[in-house]
């Protein structure tokens, strides 16, 4: 028999849950395509269907659903509502099928289970199993399938988890060691901290942000992303907020902000996207928030289909360069920690 | 205790019934103008939404007469309108201004600083007389609405041009002023008399439009550029979607009273088969309303919406296939700091005549 073929894009929230339903379909025998990385055909297909008020990360979701339209029966599009009490998916993430529904008339049938913990035909077995049923009769099969991929899903989260050693400032004693035996002091290559914070869309998207985690590793710098920060300890930064924050996808990258900045990193990169509604009310909290720790750098590069790479690459410079030569002024002149 | 609130249309008819009778001073914010937005502009971060904005600025010009306590709604998403309250407050609090900040919403588990929240506002006086004042500003605004509904059938039909506003402007006066209920009933019964007096009864079948979109924008005549008074010079007849008492009456009577919320049930329904699920705000009863408005006959609607509204946008890529399928034609204005007034002129006169020419072909065809 033929295998159904279902479509994943590569894309939004997939960044997070793709291990999920991967091993959960192919263990129920389906055969899963998964969309290509993010490139300029996808970012053409997408601008061109969308609306233009539409969010970047949205455009891009649509582009890579097109991209899949011809090869594969069924295109998995969830409807995320609720992940965890108190806390929502952005607007345009819950109407997300809807949106692709009437955008595209061209499509082929869309898997559009529900995530909505709070209602008990919303859970993840429940939306896991109203998609198994499509492949196969047998509801152990599903159920076994279940528990399997939620166990491992829930291991690779773990594993991804900071290594607690990355925030360890022993690199700079080293560093400074060095200095005091007479090395020459312009040329030491100072190993700094920078943490990348936003949402895993855009931060592992290398289109998106033009390539940012490369060039920044070339600049030999330690990269620190929000999935290293562990679920607990994001709770603990959010508890200092006013108000709970209530998007899922924002709450990991605040909160991993909150633990960078109280960590003294050296610099925090905020990544945002053009006409992204979470964004600009949370960039403002971070921003308010990295106040209260002058001694950690701050900034938030914007991305929209138009970002120009050079642009980038300047203000990436720039932003770098004055955590270095803030790091040497400490090391040669202040006294150290 | 110096206590400002933000504007929204016309609700400060109710400001001093809940406020000043309460012993408080009411700062009232000055009416909405080029410099509450220019303020909330500088201020706010760039990509929030224009009612955030216009709001902050509202605040700033109220602390800047000398406000202590701003008083401020809230909610719990996914909309960003449940986090202005804390995003203005640190704005505020990073320009150096010295205030306290009262959010009233539904506290989820806390309900000590809604409780606490009420009882600053009701400021040691009786309970029942705080209820009943509450009540009378509740029936202000009610009163407020229905003729506000009322003069936008009143004023295509006019029989010299802007004296329904005139009449209006006189008619919120006497309403701010009222101190019971009987006098609420008086002004109504003379306001709806002088309404029909200036009324035209001749004109008959004007064009209908429905006029749905985001809350703020669509009720503040400032933010959206006196749409319904432009449009009603144009000879056509706003049905009004949104209100503050659909807004208010399904959180307030959440527990109390069910029947309600019937009406916000039916509009679900009808959005139903385009967007299947809440999207906050008022995304769903946008497309909602779209399609109740097409089988109420309305020729089409317009939808108004701030720059970088996240659930109207969800609800405006919707709309385009609603339209094709009801061949009901729908126009989204978006509205930021930038709208200008004639770019918005043309494409409101230019969509008011496509429906005028739809309305003369189908008498031809038929």
């Amino acid at each position: 028999m033929k295998k159904i073929r279902i479509g994943i894009p590569y894309a939004l929230y997939f960044y997070e849950y793709y291990p999920l339903w991967k091993e959960f379909l192919t263990r129920l025998g389906a055969e899963v395509i998964l969309s290509k990385p993010t490139n300029k055909n996808i970012l053409d297909l997408g601008v061109r269907s969308s609306l233009s008020e539409v969010c970047l990360p949205v455009k891009i979701f649509y582009g890579h659903v097109l991209s899949l339209a011809d090869q594969v029966d069924y295109i998995l599009i969830p409807r995320m509502v609720c992940v965890e009490k108190g806390a929502f998916f952005c607007p345009k993430i819950i109407g997300l099928p809807d949106m692709v529904k009437s955008s595209i008339s061209t499509l082929n049938s869309l898997l559009v289970p529900l995530v909505d913990v709070r209602k008990p035909y919303g859970t993840w077995k429940n939306s896991l199993f109203q998609v198994g049923q499509l492949i196969t009769d047998n509801s152990l099969a599903i159920s076994r399938a279940f528990s399997i991929s939620w166990e491992n899903f829930q291991k690779n989260y773990v594993a991804n988890l900071l290594d607690p050693k990355l925030l360890n400032p022993s690199l700079l004693a080293k560093d400074t060691k060095n200095v005091a035996q007479g090395l020459d002091k312009m040329t030491i290559n100072i190993n700094i901290n920078i943490a990348v914070v936003g949402h895993d869309y855009l931060v592992n998207d290398s289109y998106i942000n033009l390539n940012l985690i490369d060039k920044l590793k070339k600049m030999n710098v330690n990269i620190l992303t929000p999935s290293m920060v562990p679920p607990r300890i994001v709770k603990k930064q959010l508890k200092k907020l006013y108000k709970p924050i209530f998007w899922s996808l924002s709450r990991k990258a605040v909160g991993a902000a909150l633990y960078y900045f109280e960590n003294k990193v050296e610099g925090v990169i905020h990544l945002t996207s053009f006409e992204c509604g979470e964004d600009s009310m949370v960039g403002e909290l971070i921003h308010h928030q990295s106040k209260q720790y002058p001694e950690v750098a701050y900034t938030e590069f914007v991305f929209d289909e138009h970002t120009g790479e050079a642009g980038i690459n300047t203000r990436l410079e720039a932003f770098l360069d004055m955590v270095r030569r803030k790091k040497q002024y400490e090391i040669n002149f202040a006294p150290s920690r | 205790m110096k206590l400002t609130l933000p504007r929204l249309g016309n609700i400060e008819v109710a400001y001093e019934t809940i406020i000043t009778d309460m012993g408080h001073e009411l700062i009232e914010p000055p009416p909405n103008s080029k410099r509450t937005l220019d303020l909330g502009v500088r201020y706010s971060p760039e990509y929030c939404c224009l009612p955030l904005k216009i709001v902050l600025g509202n605040f700033i010009e109220g602390l800047e007469l000398g406000a202590e306590v701003l008083l401020m709604a809230g909610g719990w998403g996914p909309c960003r309108f449940g986090y202005y309250a804390q995003v203005q407050r640190d704005i505020l609090i990073d320009l150096g201004y010295n205030f306290k900040m009262l959010i009233m919403e539904l506290p989820r588990g806390n309900w000590k600083t809604l409780w606490d929240n009420i009882n600053i506002l009701r400021n040691g006086k009786k309970w029942s007389y705080f209820a009943n004042q509450f009540g009378l500003a509740w029936q202000k605004i009610l009163l407020t609405e229905k003729l506000e509904n009322k003069i936008l059938q009143v004023r295509p039909r006019e029989k010299k041009k802007g004296i329904t506003s005139r009449v209006f402007a006189d008619t919120i006066v006497k309403i701010k002023k009222a101190k019971d209920r009987e006098a609420l009933k008086q002004i109504e019964r003379e306001a709806l008399q002088q309404f029909d007096e200036i009324t035209d009864f001749k004109k008959k079948n004007l064009i209908r439009v429905a006029l749905v979109g985001e809350f703020y924008v669509s009720l503040e005549p400032f933010v959206n550029h006196h749409l319904e008074e432009k449009l009603g010079y144009l000879g056509v007849e706003v049905v009004r979607k949104n209100s503050i008492r659909a807004w208010v009456e399904p959180i307030v009577n959440l527990h109390l009273f069910r029947e309600n919320i019937k009406d916000e049930k039916e509009i679900e329904q009808a959005a139903y088969h385009y967007l299947a699920h809440s999207v906050g705000g008022e995304g769903q009863s946008t497309v909602g309303n779209v399609v109740l408005a097409h089988q109420e006959g309305l020729d089409g609607a317009i939808q108004v919406i701030p720059f970088t509204c996240m659930p109207e946008i969800v609800a405006e890529t919707i709309l385009k296939k609603v339209s094709e399928d009801l061949d009901f034609p729908t126009l989204t204005l978006t509205y930021d700091e930038q709208t200008g007034e004639e770019g918005l002129n043309t494409r409101i006169e230019a969509f008011i005549d496509l429906l005028k020419m739809r309305r003369r072909k189908g008498v031809m065809v038929s």
